[in-house]
């Protein structure tokens, strides 16, 4: 059975009022960006209700005509919205965005928006450890010592973009020097052209080197000294890979 | 035929329009049952500050074409008159109503408990509002026959007008003692009342569209909106 997690008082409201009309013959949408968990709350609030994608228009008709009530995915994809008959039936749809707002006015009675990810951030932390403990255990990786707060986030898809900055981080904690070498490897076999290779491939060694050394001394003098080069080249590849 | 014989009040008294007979301080002399009922919505000074801006400049009477709007009364004229320094007399013309063409959808109506569908609009309308609202319901209103997505479309339009306005209240109450008539039946009928300080009115019309096409009332004024919603059953 599918779960639906949230500390937003705002997705709150939004079960509540699903969760009220539930019985009743009204048509709802669900507006937000993709993967903010539109499917995934609709699924957890209606188990039951026959689901079809606005990709498949004649499917939406058919069922529309056969069933009571029915969800429907990406909306936004559905051509002649218009003609849509939804008198006296439980529609939920979701959508990634309102592409003809009157028509979405005119079609549902409630409107509703789910917030993004960014807009969440208690919902950030919960699934940032659920897919923490997902990714442990995929990469079998249980032992693992992992803070939320260590792993750098990416948003902008909220939560596949999350997921994947979650598993990114883990696989990079759990590589040992074979693996990095390996994974050098393809990138460098992909890659590796023109007359010019060594120097445009040095920053691979170079800026996790000093970037590495600065976060853990914090002072160039003292990097340039465990390194064992000269501050001033140290200075001089700092510069020519931008890491200030 | 001798006019002088026949008593007239009877007629005034049980006409549809407000009549008033005011003193000359503004003192109500006499007034019919139409404005006895108008009474509950102005107050006598209003009605009688009106009547002295449109009376006319020597005695007799004057008619004045002009929109007037007292929560459900619509006016379209009023007649100002005085045959003598005492007395000062107004009544108002009642704008006819237009019948409500639209008929019943009964296969669309469906038995709903009106409670419900306040409170899932609200809490819609506190997804994207943080404003003060407060609920006074009568959880025991019987349920009603009604398109309940129209119902709902109506109910978002309303609360949408409220989205800048800080403590609203809504009001939800049996009309006790008020019916209307619906295909020769009587329908209780029950408020639903919105009032906050201010409103928008841009939906204005699409809100009174919806309201026709579900057979309800309703009255529009700068902070309120209110439905006569009938009970249909």
């Amino acid at each position: 059975m599918e779960s639906f997690y949230t500390q937003s008082e705002q997705v709150q409201h939004i079960i509540k009022g699903l969760n009220l009309t539930k019985t009743l013959f009204v048509s709802s949408i669900i507006i937000g960006e993709p993967h903010t968990g539109k499917k995934s709350l609709v699924r957890y609030l209606f188990p039951d209700t026959p689901v079809v994608s606005g990709e498949n228009q004649e499917a939406v008709e058919q069922l529309l005509q056969e069933s009571d009530e029915l969800i429907i995915t990406d909306f936004e994809k559905l051509r002649n919205q218009e003609s849509l008959n939804m008198d006296n039936k439980r529609v939920i749809a979701t959508a990634n965005y309102v592409a003809n707002q009157h028509t979405i006015d005119s079609l549902f009675a409630f409107i509703y928006h789910l917030p993004s990810l960014k807009e969440r951030p208690d919902d950030v932390t919960f699934l940032t450890e659920k897919f923490i403990r997902q990714a442990q255990k995929d990469l079998m990786l249980e032992d693992t010592d992992i803070s939320t707060h260590d792993i750098p986030l990416n948003l902008t898809h909220n939560s596949r973009t999350l997921k994947r900055s979650v598993y990114h981080y883990l696989m990079n904690r759990s590589m040992g020097k074979k693996e990095i070498q390996k994974a050098v490897y393809h990138y460098i076999y992909e890659n590796l052209e023109g007359n010019n290779g060594y120097k445009e491939h040095l920053d691979l060694y170079e800026v996790p080197l000093i970037e590495a050394g600065l976060a853990k001394y914090r002072s160039q003098l003292k990097l340039s000294q465990i390194l064992g080069i000269n501050r001033n080249t140290l200075r001089k590849k700092i510069h020519e890979h931008h890491i200030d | 035929m001798n006019t002088i014989s026949i008593d007239f009040q009877p007629f005034v008294d049980w006409d549809n329009s407000p009549f008033i007979l005011f003193s000359q301080r503004g003192k109500i002399l006499y007034l019919n049952n139409s404005a006895e009922i108008l009474f509950g919505y102005v107050s006598k000074k209003e009605l009688y500050d009106l009547a002295l801006a449109y009376a006319p400049q020597n005695f007799g009477y004057k008619t004045t074409t002009l929109t007037l709007n007292y929560d459900a009364f619509n006016f379209y004229a009023i007649t100002v008159g005085y045959e003598n320094e005492e007395q000062l007399s107004i009544r108002l013309y009642n704008a006819p109503r237009i019948k409500a063409a639209t008929s019943l959808e009964r296969d669309k109506l469906a038995t709903t408990d009106i409670n419900l569908l306040l409170e899932a609009n609200i809490a819609l309308f506190k997804t994207k509002n943080s404003n003060n609202l407060q609920l006074l319901t009568d959880p025991d209103l019987p349920t009603l026959k009604i398109d309940q997505n129209r119902f709902s479309k109506l109910l978002r339009k309303i609360l949408e007008s409220y989205r800048a306005s800080d403590s609203i209240r809504i009001t939800l109450k049996l009309l006790v003692g008020e019916h209307i008539i619906i295909e020769a039946k009587k329908v209780p009928i029950a408020q639903l009342s919105v009032e906050a300080n201010g409103r928008y009115i841009d939906t204005d019309e699409e809100i009174r569209a919806l309201s026709k096409q579900c057979h309800i009332t309703a009255a529009l004024s700068e902070h309120t909106i209110k439905l006569d919603i009938p009970l249909m059953q």
